[in-house]
C-alpha cells in the first residue's frame, strides 16, 4: 500500500479548507518530525493524554473486567475466587428475592416521571415574577444538598404510624395514615414520596435554566399566531427543554436503579416480606453480611446489563425526536 | 463514527454507574511508620461506647508506649468496612469479630491462632467466663467448645436481661415481681393487662404491659418452652416444632389477642424502646449495653427472670470479640492489646465504669454484683444469665446467619395476626433448611 493511499480516508474526512488535501498533510508531518520544539510538544501532549486514559483503564476498565470475572467464580471476599462458570447466573434466576428486588427497584422508578412533571411546574412558576423567589429557589433546593442519610433518619421518624408528622397531618383532615414504612403497600410509596422531594430542587434548577434560554422571539411568534399559555407551554416550552428531560430521565433511571441508602435506613431488614429491598439492597447484603462475593458480582453485572439496555435504548430514541431550531 | 460515540457515551453512564459499585474496595486505614511501633484497632460502637474505649486504648499507650491507630466506625457499617478492609489487604492489627463470622475469617486465613501467645501472656483464662472464651475456639469443624484454638478473645459477653418499671409498678399497686422466680406466661400476661391502661382519659391507650421485637425477644420464649432453632450439631433446623410454635404464637398473641402492646408494626421499629424511656411501658428487656442510658431515666427500674410458657427462664447471651490479624506487622503488640482490652483489670474498670458492659473477669464481676446500691439493683441477674441459663444465639456458631434471617423476612403476617404461627414455621423450614445446607457446604469449601 503507498502512503497517500494509505493517508486517503484522513484526507477526505479532513475539513480542512488546503486545496491539495491529499498532498498536504505529508508535508506537514514531515516538517514536524525535523521541528525539536514539537518533538518535545508531543511527548507532554503523550503524557496529558496518558494520565485519563491510565486513570480510565485502573479504575474503570479493570474493575469491571475484573467484576465479569468474579461473577463467575464463589467467592466469599475473602479468599481467592473460585472459577464455577455460570452458576451463579442460573442461581439468579431461581432466587425468589433477586426477582422481588428487581421488581421493587423498577418499582421505585414510578416516581421519576412524576417527579419531573412536578419539578417542571415548579419551574414555571419559580420562573414568573414572584415575591420572594430567590428564597424559594434556595428552599426547594435544600433537600438536595443535604445528606441522603440523615434526611433518610427524619423521614423514617415522619412516617411513624403513631405519633410521625405524615400521619399527624393527615389527622387534621381525618384520615387515619397506616404505619407507612411496616406495611407491604405502603412502603414502596412512602420510599418513592421521600426520593420524589430529595431531587425535586435539582431537577427543577435545570429546567429553570432550560425555560429560561428558550429564545422569548418564539413565544412572541406563537402570541401572533393567537396560541393561547397552554398551547405555547405545550409546542414551545416543554419540545425545547426536551434535552434537559432526556438528560434527566436518563440520569434518573441510572440512579434510580441503584437505590440503597433510603432503603437501607428506613427499612434495615428490606421491609416487611422483602417488599422495599432494592436490588443493590440485597448486593450489598450477599456479599458484605453473607459473605457471598461472587454472587452478588453477578447480580451487579445482570443490572449493569439491564440499564445499559435501557440506556441505549433511550439514546436511540432521543435521537429520533431530536428537535432543532436551525 | 456516530453511532459508536453514542454506544461509547452509553455504555460508560451505564457502567460507570453500576460496576463502580463493586470495584470501590480499597481500605481507609494508612498508618505512617514513624519509627515507633504503631499498630490499628478497628472496632464498632455507640458514643458511651467509643469513648470508654479510647479512655482504656490511651491507658494502654501510656503504660506500653505502642501507639494505637484507631478506625472506628457505626455498628451497620463495621462489616462492610472490615470486609473491604480484607479485600484491600489492609487489614487492621487487632479487631472486633463477630461469633457467626469467625469460622469464615478463621478459613480464610485472617485471623491469627492466639494459643499459644494468650498462654505465654500469663492471663488467666479461667477468670473469665467460659462462654465468652469458648466462642471464639474453633477446631477446624466446631465453634464454641473448650477443645479448639483460640481465635479471639471476648470483648464481652452480653446477657440480655429482662426488666420492669418499678415506678409504674408502685404507683398502680401491683406487688414486684420475685428477682429468683420467674413468671408464668399466664401471670405475665395478667400484669401486662393490669398495666395497659388510659392514664389521661383521653379515650386513647398511652400504657402498655410490654412492648417487645420478635427479631431480639422471640429466642427466650422458644427455648423457655423447650423448643430451638436447630439441632445440637447445627445441621438441621427445627423450627417446625409444636413447642416453637406455641412460642410464636404466644409472641404474636400479646398484640394481637391480649392486646396489651402498641400495635403490631410498631414492634418493630424502634418506638417501643422510645416508649419504654418514656415511662410508658411495663416491662422491656435490659442488656448491659442499655444501663448507661436506663439510667438517667426518670424512673426506677430493676432486673427479673424472663417470663416463660415452661417452668425455667431462658435468654441470649450474645458476644462480641477481639481478634489479631495473620498479617500483622508487630503481632506481639496485638496481642498483647487484645489480651489487655479482654483481661487487663484496670482496662475492664474503666469499660464497666462506663455502665456499657458486665466485667470479663468472673472475680471482678461478682465484687460488681454484690453491690447493690447500684442500679439496677438485681445487677445478678445479668451473672446469672451468663453463668446458668443464658443460650448463644441461634446461628453464633454457624458459618453465616442467612438461614438464620430467612425466619424474619416473611414473619410480618404471623405478627399481625393474619397467618398462624404453624403454618408459617411449616412453610419457612425447609427454606431455612436449604440455606443452612448451603452455608455447610460453603464452609466445607472454604476450609
Amino acid at each position: 500500500m503507498t502512503r497517500t493511499a494509505d493517508l486517503a480516508p484522513q484526507a477526505e474526512g479532513s475539513t480542512s479548507p488546503s486545496p491539495t488535501p491529499a498532498a498536504a498533510p505529508p508535508v506537514w508531518r514531515d516538517r514536524r518530525a525535523r521541528n525539536r520544539l514539537h518533538r518535545t510538544e508531543h511527548r507532554w501532549a503523550a503524557a496529558f493524554i496518558a494520565a485519563p486514559v491510565i486513570g480510565f483503564v485502573l479504575f474503570t476498565v479493570y474493575p469491571t473486567v475484573y467484576a465479569l470475572y468474579a461473577s463467575l467464580t464463589r467467592w466469599n471476599g475473602l479468599t481467592a475466587p473460585k472459577f464455577i462458570g455460570l452458576e451463579n447466573y442460573t442461581a439468579l434466576f431461581g432466587d425468589e428475592y433477586f426477582l422481588k428486588a428487581m421488581w421493587n427497584t423498577f418499582f421505585y422508578m414510578i416516581g421519576i416521571p412524576i417527579g419531573l412533571t412536578l419539578s417542571l411546574l415548579l419551574a414555571l412558576t419559580l420562573n414568573r415574577q414572584i415575591a420572594g423567589r430567590t428564597a424559594f429557589r434556595t428552599i426547594y433546593y435544600v433537600p438536595v444538598i443535604s445528606s441522603l442519610a440523615a434526611i433518610a433518619i427524619v423521614w423514617q421518624f415522619a412516617y411513624n404510624g403513631d405519633f410521625g408528622l405524615v400521619n399527624q397531618a393527615l389527622s387534621w383532615f381525618g384520615i387515619q395514615g397506616p404505619d407507612w414504612l411496616q406495611n407491604t403497600a405502603t412502603v414502596k410509596p412512602a420510599i418513592i414520596i421521600m426520593a420524589i422531594w430529595k431531587g425535586l430542587g435539582y431537577s427543577t434548577l435545570l429546567y429553570l435554566a432550560a425555560i429560561q434560554s428558550v429564545p422569548a422571539s418564539l413565544y412572541e411568534a406563537a402570541a401572533l399566531d393567537g396560541a393561547g399559555a397552554l398551547r405555547k407551554f405545550r409546542s414551545i416550552t416543554v419540545p425545547m427543554v426536551r434535552p434537559v428531560t432526556f438528560f434527566l430521565v436518563v440520569t434518573n433511571i441510572i440512579g434510580g436503579s441503584q437505590i440503597f441508602i433510603e432503603v437501607n435506613i428506613m427499612t434495615p431488614n428490606g421491609g416487611p416480606e422483602f417488599s422495599s429491598a432494592s436490588i443493590v439492597w440485597y448486593i450489598v447484603r450477599k456479599a458484605f453480611k453473607y459473605q457471598q462475593m461472587g454472587y452478588a458480582t453477578a447480580m451487579a453485572v445482570v443490572l449493569g446489563l439491564i440499564v445499559f439496555v435501557i440506556t441505549l435504548i433511550q439514546f436511540r430514541l432521543n435521537q429520533r425526536n431530536s428537535f432543532s431550531i436551525d | 463514527m456516530k453511532k459508536s460515540r453514542i454506544l461509547t457515551a452509553t455504555l460508560t453512564a451505564a457502567l460507570v454507574g453500576t460496576l463502580a459499585l463493586t470495584a470501590c474496595s480499597g481500605g481507609d486505614s494508612d498508618s505512617a511508620d514513624g519509627g515507633n511501633k504503631e499498630i490499628t484497632f478497628m472496632f464498632r460502637g455507640g458514643t458511651d461506647e467509643k469513648a470508654a474505649y479510647q479512655a482504656a486504648i490511651d491507658k494502654y499507650t501510656a503504660d506500653t508506649g505502642v501507639k494505637v491507630n484507631v478506625i472506628v466506625t457505626d455498628a451497620d457499617q463495621y462489616a462492610t468496612k472490615l470486609q473491604a478492609a480484607v479485600a484491600g489487604n489492609n487489614v487492621p492489627d487487632v479487631f472486633y469479630i463477630e461469633q457467626a463470622s469467625l469460622q469464615s475469617y478463621v478459613a480464610s486465613g485472617v485471623l491469627m491462632d492466639i494459643t499459644d501467645a494468650v498462654d505465654a501472656s500469663g492471663i488467666d483464662l479461667d477468670n473469665i467466663w467460659p462462654y465468652g472464651v469458648n466462642s471464639y475456639r474453633f477446631n477446624g469443624t466446631v465453634q464454641g467448645t473448650s477443645d479448639g484454638a483460640l481465635y479471639g478473645l471476648p470483648k464481652d459477653v452480653g446477657p440480655f436481661s429482662f426488666g420492669y418499671n418499678k415506678t409504674m409498678f408502685e404507683a398502680a399497686g401491683i406487688p414486684l415481681p420475685d428477682k429468683d422466680t420467674p413468671l408464668t406466661w399466664e401471670e405475665f400476661v395478667d400484669i401486662c393487662k393490669q398495666l395497659t391502661v388510659d392514664t389521661d382519659g383521653d379515650g386513647v391507650v398511652d400504657q402498655w404491659g410490654t412492648g417487645l421485637n420478635v427479631q431480639w425477644n422471640l429466642q427466650s420464649l422458644v427455648w423457655g418452652n423447650g423448643g430451638d432453632w436447630t439441632n445440637e450439631d447445627h445441621t438441621e433446623v427445627t423450627v417446625d416444632t409444636p413447642e416453637f410454635a406455641e412460642a410464636l404464637q404466644a409472641f404474636a398473641d400479646l398484640t394481637n389477642v391480649d392486646n396489651v402492646t402498641p400495635s403490631a408494626a410498631d414492634a418493630a421499629t424502634l418506638d417501643t424502646y422510645q416508649r419504654w424511656m418514656a415511662g410508658e411501658i411495663g416491662f422491656f428487656p435490659v442488656g448491659p449495653w442499655d444501663v448507661s442510658t436506663y439510667n438517667d431515666l426518670d424512673f426506677d427500674y430493676d432486673l427479673i427472670p424472663w417470663p416463660t410458657l415452661g417452668d425455667e427462664s431462658a435468654t441470649w447471651v450474645g458476644s462480641l470479640g477481639i481478634g489479631v490479624s495473620n498479617t500483622s506487622k508487630y503481632p506481639d503488640e496485638a496481642v498483647q492489646l487484645a489480651t489487655y482490652l479482654s483481661a487487663d483489670a484496670d482496662a475492664q474498670q474503666t469499660l464497666v465504669d462506663a455502665n456499657i458492659q458486665i466485667p470479663n473477669l468472673i472475680d471482678m464481676a461478682d465484687t460488681w454484683a454484690a453491690d447493690t446500691a447500684a442500679e439496677p439493683a438485681n445487677r445478678q441477674e445479668f451473672l446469672d444469665i451468663v453463668q446458668d441459663y443464658g443460650h448463644a444465639m441461634p446461628a453464633a456458631f454457624t458459618y453465616g446467619a442467612e438461614w438464620y434471617d430467612e425466619l424474619w423476612t416473611n414473619i410480618q403476617p404471623v405478627l399481625d395476626g393474619k397467618q398462624t404461627a404453624a403454618d408459617y414455621l411449616a412453610q419457612e423450614q425447609p427454606k431455612m433448611q436449604q440455606l443452612l445446607d448451603e452455608s455447610i457446604a460453603n464452609a466445607e469449601q472454604a476450609g
